[in-house]
């Protein structure tokens, strides 16, 4: 593999946090003695991003995400551990470095609240020295792919969710940097607006090959943009591979739903449900002529099933379906399937 | 470079402020229509509510003197006093404000005064009251009056000179300039309004500024930006300090504005005699301005360390309400009469610039405290600035939990 871009090496971050005490006597004590403990918000964590990759980072609030995009764009300086990222390292050159990424905190903008955007533009065009040259022709593709120019004179204030996100994207890649960190960039979207966002996303990695690592809880984005994943809890990295991977290893369970021909076969599936019983499997009725029924893919095999089915009643329509990505990560999330992915 | 980016952002805050309303609303418009509408707008009701109780008459009792008619006679006839009969509820009339002021004329009070006896009165009155007090007033001249008439007249008939009624006739000259008047009154309290001016004009940007870029989030978006935190904090600093200059700089328009005003306003009322012309020189402005710059620095980052310090705008705002007090008091104590400026208090922040200015008011000049006053605010301000600057570079500052 050729050099990386982000190369992470143990990096670590504590907190001191303030411990309260319960109740008023508590309160009064807090006052004269405190109690501190230590966060370890972000702990030990080593990955790579190679030039040009997509990377979602997800996991649980409180995991550590936006406290490792922070040691990453250089505000927070780690408690241990190294990052070299686009050569530089983040919170020791700092000014120098941030010249060369653009950040997106989703529930934030960096535009001026009061103000037409296009003013922020200008502002960001002075602060990053970027020609006029430069800049007219990256507004202009961003209008093509954005479609920003209806509202850059509107004051930010009065634009949408989903349309500021778009002025704040662009805001970040007016410098046009290798490198852009990305924290829930599609946070109360509408679908929309989210899939505006994701074409976006793709088409300037495709043109200027832009890194980009992207935090999230909404598993589409991931699904749609990226090829490899991280999930980090408490601090601590928990997957980093491909996402293809982590469904294959991790899809326990499979879904068959099934619509009957008439009403006639409905008293023959009930007949069916003792002997599905004994195999541990349940039928759930979804309405009057469709039912479903789970199952864990390693213990029951997908074509016996639909057989033992087919055999059973007539069948009008029949469907497989995955495990919805969402549940895998609640499992890994609850320590379940920690096991699978490192084995 | 470096100074290139303390301008953006310099300008970029000064931008932002001025679209904001509420920016606006304390920086501009109340130094701007405080002074006028305090001042103008105090003395003109004021003068309306003496104007009217100068204008009414006073409705008066008179309690006994039925064998001195000659007197009552007078009294009835006398300007501004509307005279009633005695009743013996008349505590309860004044306390009800029904009448103004009662007057007891004793027995054999005419005869007492035509043979040359000392007598007495005695008035009722609802002491603090306006009208009350006009009433009184108008009595004690009508029985000084009456006093003088009978003084005169026992003169005369024993023939002695009217020299002897008042053998030496004190009269006073002042010596000191408008100036030196004028700021003896009123210096101290400018000297006051132009540092509590100065401190709460900072007040809402240094909030703003620090404590609210947090609450927003907004803090992580700059710290993103290629621009170095002193630089950031120095921009932030240089705004903040901006409006508290100008807050001070309106102020001092509005409020020579106001005393224009009242000046005229005294003219309008004549009866007020003669009034006091605003008397105050550039020079005097130009020093206590140029006094006032280093503790609008001191302010300035003092305000903007510890609003950095607060996680919200409104943490900011339980840190900074009371601290006005702590300005207040050693302004207050520079407005005392007989508080005067010495070598220790020439070191105590805000005391010493509210102490000097106050001098400067009227025309005095200690070169050697206004040095020493100056430096010392120099420190204290580069200290609080280096406090500030320092603390925008701590993480548990910026991302105190």
């Amino acid at each position: 593999m050729a050099e990386p871009l982000i190369a992470v090496r143990e990096l670590t971050k504590h907190f001191r946090a303030f411990r309260r005490r319960e109740g008023l006597w508590g309160g009064i004590q807090d006052l004269f003695v405190r109690r501190y403990h230590t966060v370890r918000a972000v702990d030990c964590i080593s990955f790579e991003v190679a030039r040009g990759d997509m990377v979602g980072y997800i996991g649980p609030n409180g995991a550590g995400k936006s406290t490792t995009i922070k040691m990453l764009t250089g505000i927070l300086v780690p408690t241990s551990g190294e990052v070299v990222s686009n050569r530089y390292v983040p919170w020791r050159q700092r000014t120098a470095y941030v010249k060369t990424i653009g950040v997106v905190f989703g529930q934030r903008t960096q535009l001026w609240w009061d103000i037409a955007a296009i003013e922020s533009f200008k502002l960001l065009r002075r602060i990053y020295g970027v020609s006029q040259r430069d800049f007219d022709e990256r507004m202009e593709l961003f209008n093509q792919v954005l479609g920003i120019r209806d509202y850059l004179h509107t004051p930010v204030r009065k634009l949408s969710l989903g349309e500021r996100m778009r002025c704040d994207l662009a805001a970040a890649l007016l410098h046009n940097p290798p490198l852009l960190f990305l924290d829930e960039p599609t946070i109360g979207l509408d679908v929309v607006a989210k899939d505006h966002i994701r074409k976006f996303l793709r088409a300037i990695n495709e043109r200027y090959q832009t890194t980009v690592l992207l935090t999230t809880h909404d598993l589409d984005d991931i699904e749609e943009l990226c090829r490899r994943i991280m999930i980090i809890d408490h601090g601590r990295l928990l997957y980093d591979g491909p996402l293809g991977l982590l469904k294959q290893k991790l899809l326990r369970t499979k879904m068959v739903k099934f619509a009957l021909r008439d009403s006639e076969q409905a008293a023959r599936v009930r007949a069916l449900a003792p002997e599905l019983a004994r195999q541990s499997l349940e039928l759930e009725p979804v309405d009057e002529l469709t039912y479903r029924i789970r199952f864990d893919r390693t213990s029951v095999s997908t074509s016996a099933l639909i057989q033992q089915i087919l055999s059973a009643v007539e069948v009008r329509d029949l469907l497989i379906e995955d495990e919805p990505i969402e549940e895998i990560v609640k499992r890994i999330y609850a320590g379940e399937a920690l096991g699978e992915v490192t084995a | 470079m470096s100074l290139r980016n303390v301008g953006i952002v310099y300008r970029k805050e000064l931008t932002d402020s001025l679209r904001d309303r509420r920016t606006l609303i304390s920086m501009i418009l109340v130094p701007l229509l405080l002074f006028p509408v305090l001042m103008v707008g105090l003395s003109y009701i004021a003068g309306e509510v003496i104007g009217e109780a100068r204008r009414q008459p006073s409705r008066v009792m008179v309690l006994g003197g039925e064998d001195s008619p000659g007197v009552l006679a007078a009294l009835r006839q006398a300007p501004g006093l509307n005279v009633l009969p005695g009743r013996p509820d008349y505590v309860d009339q004044i306390s009800e404000k029904r009448i103004r002021a009662a007057v007891e004329i004793p027995p054999g009070f005419e005869a007492a005064l035509e043979q040359g006896n000392q007598t007495a009165v005695k008035i009722y009155m609802y002491e603090g009251d306006l009208k009350s007090q006009t009433g009184v007033e108008r009595l004690q001249k009508f029985f000084r009056d009456l006093s003088d008439r009978t003084l005169r007249k026992h003169f005369a008939a024993r023939h002695l000179p009217e020299g002897l009624l008042k053998p030496i006739n004190i009269a006073q000259k002042n010596v000191a300039s408008p100036e030196k008047v004028w700021g003896t009154l009123f210096g101290g309290m400018i000297s006051y309004m132009v540092i509590l001016l100065s401190m709460t004009g900072a007040m809402y940007p240094a909030m703003d500024l620090a404590a609210g870029e947090k609450e927003r989030g907004t803090i992580e978006t700059i710290l993103c930006s290629p621009v170095s935190r002193v630089h950031l904090v120095l921009g932030k600093f240089l705004m903040v300090m901006t409006a508290s200059l100008a807050t001070v700089a309106l102020s001092a328009i509005s409020l020579g504005g106001s005393f224009y005003g009242l000046g005229k306003l005294a003219v309008m009322q004549a009866d007020k005699g003669p009034s006091l012309q605003m008397a105050i020189s550039l020079k005097s402005i130009a020093a206590v301005l140029m006094l006032v710059l280093p503790l609008a620095v001191f302010f300035s980052s003092a305000l903007l360390a510890i609003s950095l310090f607060a996680k919200s705008y409104r943490e900011a705002q339980s840190y900074l309400t009371p601290l006005t007090f702590v300005v207040i008091i050693p302004a207050v104590v520079a407005m005392l009469p007989g508080t005067e400026l010495n070598t220790k208090l020439a070191l105590v922040p805000i005391l010493n610039t509210a102490l000097v200015s106050k001098e400067i008011m009227t025309g005095t000049y200690h070169w050697k405290y206004i040095a020493m006053i100056f430096a010392s605010s120099c420190v204290y301000g580069a200290a609080a600035l280096f406090i500030a600057v320092k603390l925008f570079q701590r993480e548990e500052v910026l991302f105190r939990a």
